[in-house]
């Protein structure tokens, strides 16, 4: 394993703190809630859920967390605002820690900023996520709005090796007139999380574990990743048996970790129960791996609760 | 990736390298889709319905409006037999790779590659040559029939189609990867730091030893 030159920063968020030197802070995991497809959601317009199923997911999301020491996060995915008042009220009810807030429209993510700053959520929540592709109401929405963390997504779609990611985030990359930070300071948001953007197993998704390397050296930033969205997009793995499928989700998860990264989106809040066990292994490797670096984990690091 | 192309040479059929309706080398490019008969003439889409279409050459979902597209306008153009692209099913939210596959037949790309008029999240086309998309305009009708799921339905307009479909009178385009060039590392100040007097340049990627 390996140590920065450079300070690496640590985000507070809702009370969760990501960054730092591998091996010094576990690696934070955030299940999806309420994704496109998921059983338990029977109207996604209207957020209509099986509630009881909800609490019992978010539950057993805590208590790997407890139980390992890797830090849990509860990414919301809503089709519209409608449907995320209605999952807000059930986080109100069993979650205390932070939350993603995540649509695959950019006016309900826009709504979501004015929602949240107006309910008092802005230090709780994390904006998934400022990008190439945000439109004017969403800067509008996040320059008006309280939020303080956001996810930077760094896929540049005109030059896709790290040095465009970093083009991106740094000066816009010739698709924005501002880098993605310099914006987000801008905008207030105090705690950003970087993410490479993670493309198909054979369209480069390799490289997000690179730029990872790249971005902690050079920016001092938290970085994380959906790195399970390259094996959920290989064909050859969908015809596996489930097993076999599992096994490559929770793999990713330990890959993206190798390479530094602070935090994980690890897909489908269901898959929390093989998720955490790897994720906390990998934490472990690290910690051993630094430990004549003078880098000292943190008391709730899964080295101290769980060897 | 940088994206390469090659027109068929090999002389093996100018239409497509199958004969008989059966193919080893067709499509060129592997992904989520069902293969007819490579050698009717019309190609479905399914956007982010996951449907099987009976009577297309190729019938398959695509879900983004950058690397999704590039690999059905791949595999359409390495088949001259095909004439019609029906697109069909729901769109995917967000990305909208419906609408950019009809902007990117209509209008084409701007000079960063970004598809002129496409309403999705990052309508980009960027490992493709301009003559893939060139050829894609020029070979391929595209018949929008994006919300419709009925598969009776999309069946009989295949069939339709396929009454109409004359085999493009051009040998099949192939674009294919360009391996990335080996640049040689640069050296640098080691701003990841192993151990043992071994540092790494993360910008080089290179792993050096002081001793």
């Amino acid at each position: 394993m390996f140590r920065f030159s450079k300070d690496q920063q640590v985000m507070n968020i809702g009370g969760v703190r990501i960054g730092g030197q591998p091996g010094e802070y576990p690696t934070a995991l955030a299940g999806t809630i309420f994704y496109h497809g998921q059983a338990m959601v029977e109207d996604p317009e209207k957020g209509i859920f099986d509630r009881l199923l909800a609490e019992d997911l978010i539950r057993r999301q805590s208590e790997l967390s407890d139980e390992t020491g890797n830090p849990s996060i509860i990414h919301i995915f809503a089709r519209s605002i409608e449907a995320f008042s209605r999952y807000l009220d059930l986080v109100e009810a069993c979650w205390d820690g932070p939350i993603i807030a995540d649509s695959s429209e950019a006016e309900t993510r826009a709504r979501m900023v004015e929602l949240l700053s107006e309910i008092g959520y802005a230090d709780r929540a994390i904006y998934n996520s400022l990008g190439a592709a945000t439109t004017p109401v969403e800067a509008e929405a996040l320059l008006n709005g309280d939020l303080d963390s956001a996810i930077l997504l760094a896929y540049n779609p005109v030059r896709s090796d790290p040095e465009g990611s970093l083009d991106l985030l740094e000066s816009g990359g010739g698709l924005r007139g501002k880098g993605l930070i310099p914006f987000a300071r801008e905008a207030g948001l105090v705690n950003l999380l970087i993410d490479p953007g993670v493309v198909p197993l054979g369209s480069g998704a390799g490289a997000a574990l690179r730029f990872t390397v790249m971005a902690k050296a050079r920016l001092g930033l938290p970085v994380g990743s959906g790195m399970h969205n390259a094996v959920s997009s290989w064909n050859w793995l969908k015809g596996r048996e489930r097993t076999a499928r599992r096994c490559c989700d929770a793999a990713s998860v330990a890959l993206q970790q190798l390479a530094g990264g602070d935090y994980l989106l690890y897909g489908p809040i269901e898959r929390a129960e093989t998720v955490f066990p790897v994720a906390a292994m990998a934490d472990i490797m690290v910690a051993e791996a630094v430990q004549d670096f003078d880098i000292h984990p943190i008391g709730d690091h899964p080295i101290h609760r769980l060897i | 990736m940088d994206g390469a192309f090659r027109r068929d040479e090999d002389g093996m059929d100018k239409l497509g390298p199958f004969r008989g309706g059966t193919s080893e080398t067709w499509p060129p490019i592997r992904g989520d889709y069902h293969i007819g008969d490579p050698a009717r003439g019309v190609a479905v889409l399914t956007l982010a319905s996951r449907m099987i279409v009976e009577g297309a050459a190729i019938c398959g979902p695509c879900v983004t409006e950058n690397l999704g597209i590039e690999k059905v306008i791949s595999n359409v153009i390495s088949n001259s037999r095909i004439r019609f692209v029906l697109i069909c099913g729901q769109e995917s939210r967000g990305h909208l790779p419906g609408d950019a596959i009809l902007a990117l037949h209509r209008d084409g790309v701007d000079d960063q590659g970004r598809i002129v008029g496409a309403r999705g999240a990052i309508p980009y086309i960027q490992n493709l040559p301009r003559e893939a998309v060139a050829r894609f305009q020029r070979q391929v009708e595209l018949v929008d029939r994006i919300g419709l799921e009925d598969g009776e339905s999309i069946e009989r307009l295949v069939e339709e189609l396929q009454g109409k479909a004359i085999p493009y009178p051009e040998p099949p385009f192939y674009v294919v990867s360009r391996r990335a060039s080996r640049r040689p590392p640069a050296e640098g100040e080691g701003d990841v730091i192993f151990g043992g007097g071994v540092c790494l340049d993360s910008r080089g990627w290179l792993a050096q030893s002081e001793a």
